[in-house]
């Protein structure tokens, strides 16, 4: 069997490889200061600050120092951030979802009175920067008492409903009507055919469109900045550079790698699993010549 | 199929609410209070006084607001003009047949994913940092003296040389699907035809990626026009000269900064306005640009 599968694999063509040369010096230079950075940093999340400060890291000379991470889990409040981020991404992602797909499958389905407006309406959304909603969105909050944790989660799910609408109304779009007709012939009512039928059917598109809200809402800086009052509600992105700015009064560098490490993890294990459907993602949806 | 009429409205009915609360309202709020008198951000409409023009004039003679402009331009145009060559580049290389095509593309495209806050911090606390950084090791290495890449004087172009390192990649995928859009047979036409990679990349490549060229630039307008978290950690304390951005200078102005004496909210909703026109006057630029030549493949 071993002889069959070599015969299959193509050989190298070392003059091919050899005309491609400068191409592989550019983007593995790239990826090589990329890999430097990321494993400096891992190295400096293990290490002291002396041995930080004198070059010696990733040398590891006194040991790994995992206390560094408990230090920032604990002492500067990691764990509280962290809590705070993935309260927000969890329950916006569900929110955004039972908000944006029966919208977007009813705008594939039917031609309404308004429903062209709506469409429209989201597309323009998707490219409204942030600093045109946000002076309004703080003085209606304040008029309506809503803050603290439940004002952010409410704006992150908002903010994401025109991208995830006409995200996945592109793909309840490719579905055929066959579905439904038979749906009804079953005597299935509209929203049990939706529910039980049709969402099922764009798991695929229902995925990719969570991954990248998740991210989007665990990466989201601005908002949280101008909305967290105090330490209980702040989410990674904002805690961190508040970690940096007190880094004057502590100067535990060790602690402060530790927490980078922290933050980037779980976007970058995400990343790393689901790489192929996030590239996939980002080019699927809306981006066209 | 029939048409379920109240299930229609029901199903669109939050998003509808979402749209209306979270982009309509305040879009028509924020253009209207940028030509009112208005000083807190929870003055109520009866609190507003008419100011015309006013509040642009103040913010145009602002010496602050003028240099946060120049720098945000310079962003745009000299950032835009790096970032876009080197996507394009890092585009044509991939898709030239090398080994470990998906592999690089995952790995240069891995900054537009995790956190930009953590991003920064890596770039300011290791690769720009004066004691034991990774530029002022070679630097030493070289047997140069030590720079002070987060000076005054530097700290603008190690912002923007960051920045551009986390954009490359997500304009990468987006050439690289277009490339990957035009059909094959062309290039082996032009192979025949005796047309060189070089010769192909700028007669053929470039021609029929305008669209997607056109994307991009508006992509990139809507980036750097809204520029504001790299700066905000480039100078996490106190706003600079050297890295002050437009939207810098709104959220001083509005939610209080140091050196601010006199929030302005009316001020601060004249400078989203300004930069929403940029925005759409680039679009409409590019558009114009681009169209006449809309080939066909």
């Amino acid at each position: 069997m071993k002889k069959g599968t070599n015969a299959y694999r193509p050989r190298i063509n070392w003059k091919k490889e050899a005309r491609l040369l400068p191409g592989y010096l550019i983007v593995v230079l790239w990826v090589v200061f990329t890999a430097v950075m990321l494993f400096w940093i891992l190295g400096a999340s293990l290490s002291t600050s002396r041995e930080i400060f004198s070059g010696h890291v990733l040398k590891f000379e006194s040991g790994l120092h995992w206390e560094n991470y408990a230090t920032a889990w604990q002492v500067q409040n990691v764990s509280v951030f962290f809590g705070n981020s993935l309260l927000y991404s969890v329950i916006s992602c569900a929110g955004v979802l039972a908000i944006s797909a029966p919208a977007a499958y009813v705008l594939s389905r039917w031609k309404f009175r308004g429903g062209a407006a709506l469409r429209i309406g989201l597309v323009v959304a998707m490219s409204v920067p942030i600093i045109m909603v946000i002076m309004p969105i703080y003085s209606l909050a304040v008029q309506w008492g809503i803050k603290g944790r439940l004002l952010l989660i409410l704006l992150y799910i908002m903010m994401r409903v025109p991208y995830t609408t006409i995200y996945l109304l592109d793909f309840f779009s490719t579905l055929s009507r066959s579905y439904e007709e038979a749906a009804y012939l079953d005597g299935c009512s509209g929203p049990k055919t939706f529910l039980k039928i049709m969402l099922p059917l764009v798991q695929p598109a229902v995925v990719t469109v969570t991954i990248f809200n998740f991210m989007s809402v665990w990466n989201e800086f601005f908002m949280a900045l101008i909305f967290t009052s105090s330490e209980s509600m702040t989410p990674v992105g904002v805690g961190l550079l508040n970690i940096i700015n007190s880094m004057k009064y502590t100067g535990n560098y060790g602690g402060m790698f530790a927490a980078v490490i922290i933050v980037f993890l779980p976007t970058f294990l995400l990343y790393i699993f689901m790489s192929e459907k996030i590239i996939a993602g980002v080019t699927g949806g809306g981006v066209k010549g | 199929m029939r048409k379920n009429k109240a299930m229609i409205f029901w199903f669109c009915l939050p998003a509808v609410l979402s749209l209306l609360i979270m982009f309509v309202y305040p879009v028509c709020r924020t253009v209207l209070m940028s030509f009112f008198r208005v000083e807190s951000l929870t003055a109520g409409l009866g609190d507003w006084s008419f100011f015309g023009l006013g509040n642009y004039s103040k913010i145009f003679s602002s010496q602050s607001f003028r240099t946060a402009m120049s720098n945000m331009v310079v962003i745009w145009l000299v950032g835009g003009l790096i970032t876009l060559a080197l996507a394009l580049l890092m585009s044509v290389v991939l898709t030239s047949g090398i080994r470990g095509k998906k592999f690089f593309r995952a790995a240069i495209y891995m900054p537009n994913i995790i956190s930009a806050v953590a991003l920064a911090t890596m770039w300011i606390q290791y690769i720009f940092q004066y004691d034991y950084g990774l530029l002022n090791a070679i630097v030493t290495t070289l047997g140069m003296e030590k720079v002070k890449w987060l000076g005054s004087d530097m700290k603008f172009w190690t912002m923007t040389a960051s920045f551009i390192f986390g954009s490359v990649g997500y304009y990468m995928l987006i050439y690289i699907s277009g490339i990957e859009g035009i059909p094959q047979d062309l290039y082996e036409a032009a192979t025949l035809d005796g047309a060189s990679k070089v010769q192909q990349f700028f007669r053929l490549t470039l021609p029929l990626l305008k669209g997607v060229i056109k994307t991009s630039i508006t992509f990139w307008s809507i980036n750097a026009t809204t520029f504001f978290l790299w700066s905000k950690m480039f100078s996490p304390i106190d706003t600079e000269e050297s890295t002050i951005v437009p939207v810098i200078y709104l959220y001083d102005m509005v939610f209080g900064g140091k050196g601010v004496v006199n929030r302005d909210a009316g001020a601060g909703a004249a400078v989203g306005v300004v930069l929403t026109l940029l925005i759409i006057a680039v679009y409409v630029i590019t558009n114009r640009l681009f169209k006449k030549t809309d080939l066909e493949y």
